[in-house]
């Protein structure tokens, strides 16, 4: 059963945290998809989340998204200000960006434009566009040129006026990202971003999302809130440990039996643990995680390791 | 091996060669045809098209009247208004359709209905329903054309990736920005071909109520000087409109590469 101890709602946002799950619970029909699920992502973490196939990942990422609420259970999304009240998840809205494996960019648009669309969506409405041509072309000006700025972080600065078909399927990514970016979201979500890439695509993206990491770390070290927080879903383990700091398993082998359920409830977080942080410059090694990922396997993966799930109160990584 | 290559002037002579010998052939025709009966009008030989054209592009004193523009005037204000008309309500009823389940519910039935009924059957029906004039015509291009073009811009927003959308969303957009922002860019190059692939109906609907109701306009000129087997006027009129269709087809294309250069690459 859901913990109803647990509040449901906070009155003022906690600037530390990112975003907040609780008590969620999905399934369809009698098919029992999650269950019970609290997971709390501080400000600044990049969460990696694995499990085998069937296991739920895309529900839990869809709950967080908004585009598939979940059964039971509440998504909160913080604000870095702790007089704004976190919100509750209800639909995709402007505080999480997302990054999808395919269909990733706006046809229709060059790189330039799919990064300022959101700006545009979401900064003027359809009649300041239609009716107030000189405030609009002022802003869309201030638009095109924050976004070219963003292209150029992550290095597309000579492809601004490519369109997607234009673009190699690393290129295209890493424009979607800089989409995602531009908002300045409370947190991005990556659904297996870069699951169609070639392995060498792969590692430069992977060191992109390092270097925005090493950008949190100067912050927090100048005493400031992190401006990044993600969570990456991946069916890659060496991605998940080499791109996160924490690693949350999500699996439906679980001891279900111990908690006296009859039948399998759903699946639920089996492992959380920080993992090794890496420098965007440093050797990409795989080698020195091995035990790590033995662990996870054995733990998360093995239809016959059940063990308790991990206790819903415990998991927030303060 | 099949589909070898040629070169590039082999192609241009034989495109060329072909229209030579077309016209080769209509002249011995006409030439035959003339040494049998020397005051045929039927298949006319190539004074007698320039005498028609002539009486197409002159001015008449006496019914005050030049067939050419006026046949001209009445029959493109009435196709574009009618193509017009029918752009505008397909991309509203097509966009509807494809992001209201209820709109679809409720309209994809009678028009995936309506699609299949040929308007020049209808014609009489019309014809009590708006009466003569304008709106007949307007009735013919509209019903002729709008429903097959509402389904194809429903069917195109029914390919649009649930992803792009959601993703629209956590970019801030509103429902309304959705449509016109996101939806509207993705369908228009499939609006615009299928308008080009139905200039061609249009025409045939169009021509087909001139020839019936009209008193001035291509459909009307044809069938009266068909009548009177003037085929000197009426072949140059023919050509004229597959000149037109040529032209209006080639300019819809240029346009969707400008418009949409991504369009081509996606399929």
């Amino acid at each position: 059963m859901p913990n109803t101890d647990t509040p449901m709602t906070t009155v003022a946002s906690q600037p530390n945290i990112a975003l907040e799950c609780r008590s969620l619970s999905h399934w369809f029909g009698s098919k029992r998809v999650l269950h019970d699920i609290h997971l709390t992502i501080q400000r600044g973490q990049f969460v990696s989340l694995v499990g085998p196939s069937g296991c739920g990942k895309s529900t839990l990422l869809r709950a967080i998204v908004g585009t598939h609420l979940p059964n039971e259970g509440v998504v909160q999304v913080h604000a870095k200000e702790a007089s704004i009240p976190p919100s509750p998840v209800k639909g995709p809205g402007r505080d999480r960006g997302i990054v999808y494996q395919h269909y990733s960019l706006f046809p229709f648009l060059t790189a330039l434009e799919n990064v300022a669309i959101g700006l545009k969506l979401d900064q003027t409405t359809l009649t300041d566009r239609l009716f107030r041509w000189g405030y609009w072309k002022k802003t869309r000006k201030g638009h095109l040129e924050e976004a070219a700025a963003m292209l150029e972080r992550v290095k597309l600065k000579d492809a601004m006026h490519l369109y997607p078909h234009e673009m190699s399927g690393g290129m295209r990514q890493r424009v979607a990202i800089a989409q995602a970016l531009v908002m300045k979201p409370e947190i991005i979500l990556l659904d297996e971003p870069f699951g169609a890439l070639d392995e060498a695509t792969r590692e430069e993206l992977q060191k992109a999302l390092l270097e925005l990491y090493e950008e949190n770390q100067q912050a927090k070290a100048a005493g400031e809130l992190p401006d990044y927080t993600l969570i990456i879903v991946t069916h890659e383990l060496n991605e998940a440990i080499y791109v996160g700091d924490r690693l949350i398993g999500l699996s439906q082998y679980w001891g279900w039996k111990g908690e006296g359920h009859s039948a399998l409830p759903g699946a639920s977080i089996v492992y959380d643990q920080p993992t090794p942080i890496f420098e965007p410059n440093s050797v990409r090694d795989f080698e020195i995680f091995e035990h790590q990922r033995a662990a996870v396997r054995q733990e998360v993966f093995h239809p016959k390791h059940l063990q308790p799930r991990i206790d819903p109160d415990s998991n927030t990584h303060p | 091996m099949i589909r070898r290559p040629i070169a590039s002037t082999t192609r241009i002579i034989l495109g060329l060669l072909s229209v030579a010998l077309m016209l080769a052939s209509y002249s011995w025709l006409s030439y035959r045809q003339h040494q049998k009966n020397p005051k045929d009008t039927t298949i006319p030989n190539w004074s007698q098209l320039s005498e028609g054209v002539q009486r197409s592009i002159q001015w008449n004193e006496r019914l005050e009247d030049r067939w050419i523009t006026d046949d001209a005037a009445a029959t493109l204000t009435r196709l574009f208004a009618g193509l017009g008309l029918a752009v505008v309500g397909s991309c509203v009823l097509g966009i509807a359709m494809g992001c209201s389940q209820s709109v679809e519910a409720f309209l994809a039935p009678p028009l995936s209905f309506l699609a299949k009924v040929p308007a020049t059957a209808v014609i009489a029906v019309f014809m009590a329903l708006v009466g003569l004039g304008m709106k007949m015509y307007l009735t013919m291009i509209v019903f002729g054309i709008l429903p097959s073009m509402a389904i194809t811009v429903y069917q195109s927003v029914k390919t649009f990736p649930d992803e792009l959308q959601y993703k629209a969303y956590t970019l801030g957009a509103s429902h309304m920005e959705v449509v016109c922002n996101v939806i509207f860019p993705y369908v228009l190059p499939k609006l615009l071909e299928a308008t080009r692939l139905m200039i061609g109906p249009a025409m045939v609907y169009l021509i087909a109520a001139e020839m019936l109701f009209g008193d001035v306009g291509f459909g009307y000129r044809i069938r009266i000087q068909s009548k009177l087997l003037n085929m000197g006027v009426v072949y140059p009129y023919l050509a004229l409109l597959a000149g037109f269709g040529f032209l209006m087809d080639s300019l819809l294309k240029t346009l969707q590469k400008k418009i949409a250069p991504w369009f081509d690459a996606q399929h």
